[in-house]
C-alpha cells in the first residue's frame, strides 16, 4: 500500500437547525485503502459523506484531495475531481444493458450521423469495466439479469468512469453508502473481491455500512463516529466487533434520563408469548414471554430480525413457522387490523408515512384506531372524536391551532405526538414501539420516555426497539438480544441490575 | 375552525354552481326551449341514474382505486333484468313478485360481480383501472351475448315499472330515490368506521392499514357498492325505456367518472364530499340534455365529453395538488 495521502479532511462541523450533526470530525484516505466508517444513526456518517461529494456544504472545516484545497458545490464538480459516491439504492435502469447504463446521457460520444454506434460503445464499456477489474461483466448483458453485487459493480464502474478521466492521477475515492444492504452474503462476497481488485489499482474507497463483520472484512482502517464526533480511529489489526461497537455506544445509562424511578416490577399474566417462531429468511426459533406491565427491549444490529419480528405481533407480516399466543389464544394474523382486535398496534418507524395521515386533521387521526368504539349504533359521535382529541391534545401538550388542523401544518415533533395520541387513545394493552424516539430532539425524548412509564404504570405492556443500545437497556424491565435471526440472550434489567452494554454487544456481534 | 379546509370546501361547491348556471344561460340564449317546464322535467328525471351511479362511484375513486367497468356493468344488468323478466313473465306469480325478484337478483349479480372486481384489486394486486378495464370488455360482451338487440317489456307488466313516472313536486320519482342514496351515503362517508376508512385509505393506504383499518374489506365494500349502484342505475334505465338495450350503459362510465371528478373527488383519493357528487351530475346531464336541445350531432357530442372530463381532470388535480383534504 502506497502511503500518499488521497483526500483528508480536518474539523468538519456541520449543524441543522440548532442541532450539531458534525462536532469537528477528521477523516484522512491514503492511495489503495478502504476506510470503513461506522456509527450509530445520527453519528453523522452519511452527512459527512454528503459534505464529501458536494451536496451540502460544510458549516466550517477544510477538505484536501491530493494536497490542494478542495470544496465541491455539487456532485458533478466532484465528481470532476475524481470523487464519486454509489448511494443506498441502485440507480441503474434494469431495462438497459450494462454498457448503455455505464453511458447513459453520453451516447453523444459514439454518435455517428445521429446513430449510435454501439460497437464502439460496448468495446469502450468493456473497457471501463476491467479498470474496476470486472471484465467477466459482459456489457451487452441487460442489467436486470444481474445479481445485485454485479449491479452494484457496474454502479461503481459508472462512478469510476466519470471521475477518472477528470482527476490528474486517474486516481479515484470512491464513497460507497451502505452497499450491502440489498446483498445476501454470497453476493456480498463477491463484491468485497471486486473492491479488492479496485483498491489493487490504486483507487480508494470509504466504506459505509451498518455490518461491523463487513467493514471489519473490507477495511484497511476503520474510523468510528459518535454523536458527530470522532469516537476512534484504528488499523484493521488492532479492531474487534466489540471494541468498535463500545465506541460506536460509549456512555453510561443515566438513571433519570429513563425515570428509572417509575419502572415497575411486571405482573405474573401473560399478554403475549411466541413458540418457536419464525419466518423464512429473516428469523426462526423465537420464544419469549411478555407479561403484563413489562417494558421487553430487543436489541440487535440491523438485519438481526428483531424489526421483523415486529411486523408479525402487529399482524403486517404473517409468521412461517410456530405460534403467536395473545392472552391465552393461539392466534395468526393477516392484517393488522386483527391484531388491533386484540389489542395490539405498532408505532411504526417511519412514523411520518405509516403512523399519520397527513391530509386528515388532528382529531380524525386521534381517532383512526379507535373509531369504533367512538360510534353508537354504528354512528361516529363527533362529539366524542373532539372531545378525545381535545383531551390527548391536553395531555400530550401537542402544539397546534386546534383539534380541526390538518397534521401536515403541524411540526414534525407534534405529528410524532399525534401517532402517539392514537395508540394510547385505542387503548390497545400491548404497544410495540418501533425506534419511539428517531429524529426526536433531546427533550422530547425525555418526553417521550415519560409517556411510555405511564403507559405502563396504566397495566399496558411494551415491547421496545431502541434506537440506541443505551435506551433499550435504560427502558426496559428484560431485554432480549438477537443476531442473523436467532435470539442469542435474555437479560434482564431491574433498576438497579441493569446490564452493561458490553455484555449485550457481545450477543449482539 | 380551519380557513384553509373550509374556504377549499367552498371553492369546490361555488365553483360547480357557477358552472351550472353557466351552462344554463348558455344553452337558454342558444335555444330558448331548454328552460321550459316540459324540458326540465325530462332533464331532472333523465339525471337519476346518472346519479345512482356516480354516488356509487365516488367511494372508488375516494379510496384512490377507479371502476371502469361500470358503464358496462350497467349495460349487462340492464339486458340481464330483462331477460329475468322475460323468463318469470309466463308463471302463476303475481306480477309485482316477479319484478322484486328480477330486480334483487340482477342487484346481487352486480354485487357479487363488485366484490370478485373488488377482489382481483385487492388481493391479487392488480390496478383497479385495469382489472376493471378487462372487466368492461367482458361485461360488455356478455351483455351482447345474452341479448344483442333490444327486447321490449311485455304490456301486461308496464303497471309494474310505473313508479318510474311518479312525480313529488317536481322530482321524480327516481331521482327522490338516488337524492336519499346520496344522502344516504354521505352519512355512512362522514359518520361512520367504514366512510372515514374510505377516506383514511385514500390519503395514505399504508398509514391507514398500520392504524388498524381493515384496509381489504373496505376497498372491496367500496367495489360491490359500485356494482349495485350500477345495477340499480340499470334497472332504472329499463324502467324508463320499458326495454333493454346491450349497449345502453356503455357511454356511461364517461358521464359517471366526470361527473365524480367534476364535483371535486380528487383522482388520487382521500378528498371530496359526496355532496359535490351531485352538482358535477348536473353539470354532466346539464351539457347532455343542452347538446341534444340545440341538436349537436351525437359524434360531436363524444368529443366533448372528452374534452369536459379532461378539463375537469385538469381542474381538479391543480385543486388537489395543495394535498388539503375537503371534507
Amino acid at each position: 500500500m502506497s502511503k500518499n495521502i488521497l483526500f483528508s479532511a480536518k474539523n468538519i462541523v456541520k449543524s441543522f437547525h440548532g442541532t450539531q450533526a458534525l462536532k469537528e470530525v477528521d477523516l484522512d484516505v491514503y492511495e489503495g485503502e478502504v476506510v470503513g466508517l461506522v456509527g450509530e444513526n445520527g453519528a453523522g456518517k452519511s452527512t459527512l459523506m454528503k459534505i464529501i461529494i458536494g451536496v451540502q456544504p460544510q458549516g466550517s472545516g477544510e477538505m484536501y484531495l491530493r494536497g490542494k484545497p478542495f470544496q465541491p458545490h455539487d456532485p458533478l464538480e466532484a465528481n470532476a475531481e475524481g470523487i464519486g459516491m454509489v448511494y443506498q439504492e441502485q440507480s441503474l435502469i434494469t431495462t438497459l444493458s450494462v454498457g448503455q447504463n455505464l453511458f447513459f446521457g453520453h451516447e453523444k460520444e459514439f454518435m455517428q450521423m445521429g446513430i449510435v454506434n454501439w460497437k464502439k460503445m460496448y468495446a469502450e464499456a468493456a473497457a471501463v469495466l476491467s479498470e474496476v477489474g470486472c471484465e467477466d461483466i459482459n456489457p451487452r448483458k441487460k442489467v436486470i439479469d444481474l445479481n445485485f453485487a454485479t449491479r452494484q459493480m457496474v454502479e461503481i464502474a459508472k462512478v469510476v468512469n466519470v471521475t477518472k478521466e477528470a482527476s490528474t492521477d486517474g486516481k479515484c475515492l470512491i464513497l460507497l453508502d451502505e452497499p450491502t444492504s440489498v446483498l445476501n452474503e454470497t453476493e456480498v462476497k463477491r463484491l468485497f473481491q471486486e473492491i479488492r481488485k479496485l483498491t489493487a489499482k490504486g483507487h480508494s474507497v470509504i466504506f459505509v455500512s451498518h455490518r461491523l463483520d463487513e467493514v471489519l472484512e473490507i477495511s484497511d482502517r476503520i474510523y468510528v463516529y459518535k454523536d458527530g464526533e470522532n469516537a476512534g480511529n484504528m488499523n484493521v489489526a488492532d479492531a474487534t466487533e466489540a471494541i468498535l461497537y463500545e465506541r460506536m455506544v460509549g456512555h453510561e445509562t443515566n438513571s433519570e434520563y429513563y425515570h428509572l424511578d417509575k419502572q415497575v416490577i411486571p405482573k405474573e399474566e401473560v399478554v403475549l408469548e411466541a413458540k418457536d417462531l419464525g419466518c423464512r429468511g429473516k428469523f426462526k426459533h423465537v420464544n419469549f414471554q411478555l407479561h403484563k406491565g413489562e417494558i421487553l427491549g430487543f436489541c440487535g444490529v440491523v438485519g438481526s430480525g428483531k424489526e421483523e419480528i415486529c411486523s408479525v405481533f402487529c399482524g403486517d407480516e404473517s409468521p412461517d413457522f410456530g405460534e403467536l399466543i395473545v392472552k391465552g389464544r393461539k392466534t395468526k394474523y393477516s392484517a393488522p387490523y386483527q391484531a388491533l382486535n386484540d389489542g395490539i398496534l405498532m408505532i411504526p418507524m417511519e412514523r411520518m408515512v405509516e403512523g399519520v395521515i397527513r391530509g386528515l386533521s388532528v382529531e380524525d387521526n386521534i381517532a383512526l384506531s379507535n373509531a369504533g368504539r367512538l360510534s353508537k349504533r354504528g354512528m361516529i359521535s363527533r362529539k366524542r372524536v373532539s372531545e378525545q382529541a381535545v383531551e390527548w391534545i391536553r395531555r400530550l401538550r401537542i402544539k397546534t391551532s386546534g383539534k380541526e388542523e390538518l397534521v401536515i401544518q403541524l411540526s414534525g415533533g407534534n405529528q410524532q405526538k399525534v401517532v402517539f395520541a392514537r395508540v394510547l387513545a385505542s387503548e390497545s394493552d400491548v404497544v410495540i414501539l418501533n425506534h419511539p424516539t428517531r429524529g426526536v430532539d433531546v427533550g422530547a425524548k425525555e418526553e417521550i420516555y415519560g409517556l411510555i412509564r405511564d403507559m405502563v404504570a396504566e397495566g399496558k405492556s411494551v415491547i421496545l426497539l431502541g434506537d440506541t443500545l443505551d435506551e433499550c437497556i435504560g427502558m426496559s424491565n428484560r431485554v432480549l438480544i438477537m443476531r442473523d435471526g436467532l435470539v442469542t440472550g435474555e437479560l434482564d434489567a431491574a433498576v438497579d441490575a441493569k446490564p452493561s452494554q458490553v455484555s449485550i454487544i457481545s450477543m449482539m456481534v | 375552525m380551519n380557513k384553509l379546509k373550509t374556504n377549499k370546501a367552498y371553492f369546490a361547491t361555488y365553483f360547480s354552481m357557477a358552472v351550472i348556471i353557466c351552462l344554463v344561460l348558455i344553452f337558454t340564449i342558444m335555444e330558448k326551449s331548454f328552460i321550459n317546464s316540459s324540458n326540465i322535467n325530462n332533464l331532472l328525471s333523465d339525471t337519476a341514474p346518472l346519479m345512482i351511479m356516480a354516488a356509487g362511484m365516488t367511494p372508488v375513486i375516494l379510496i384512490g382505486s377507479i371502476d371502469l367497468s361500470v358503464g358496462a356493468m350497467c349495460s349487462v344488468s340492464n339486458v340481464l333484468v330483462v331477460s329475468f323478466i322475460m323468463k318469470f313473465k309466463d308463471t302463476i306469480y303475481a306480477d309485482w313478485f316477479i319484478m322484486l325478484v328480477t330486480f334483487v337478483t340482477t342487484l346481487v349479480f352486480a354485487v357479487i360481480a363488485g366484490i370478485i372486481l373488488g377482489l382481483i384489486h385487492v388481493k391479487l394486486k392488480v390496478p383497479s383501472f385495469i382489472a376493471s378495464l378487462a372487466f368492461m370488455s367482458i361485461w360488455n360482451s356478455a351483455a351482447l351475448l345474452i341479448s344483442n338487440s333490444p327486447i321490449s317489456i311485455p304490456k301486461k307488466l308496464w303497471g309494474t315499472i310505473d313508479w318510474y313516472k311518479i312525480s313529488i313536486g317536481p322530482l321524480g320519482y327516481p331521482l327522490v330515490i338516488a337524492f336519499l342514496i346520496i344522502i344516504g351515503y354521505y352519512v355512512i362517508l362522514t359518520r361512520t368506521s367504514l366512510g372515514r376508512g374510505i377516506y383514511a385509505i385514500g390519503a395514505n393506504e399504508r398509514a391507514a392499514r398500520m392504524s388498524g383499518i381493515a384496509v381489504d374489506r373496505i376497498k372491496i365494500t367500496a367495489f360491490a357498492v359500485n356494482g349495485f349502484c350500477a345495477a340499480l342505475g340499470a334497472i332504472f334505465l329499463m324502467a324508463k325505456a320499458k326495454s333493454c338495450a346491450p349497449t345502453v350503459g356503455d357511454s356511461f362510465t364517461l358521464m359517471v367518472i366526470s361527473a365524480v371528478v367534476l364535483g371535486g373527488t380528487a383522482l388520487i383519493g382521500g378528498s371530496g364530499n359526496i355532496l359535490n357528487t351531485i352538482l358535477g351530475v348536473f353539470i354532466v346531464s346539464i351539457i347532455k340534455n343542452g347538446m341534444n336541445i340545440v341538436s349537436i350531432n351525437v359524434y360531436w357530442q363524444k368529443v366533448v365529453f372528452g374534452v369536459v372530463v379532461l378539463i375537469a381532470i385538469a381542474i381538479n388535480t391543480d385543486r388537489s395538488s395543495r394535498s388539503f383534504i375537503v371534507k
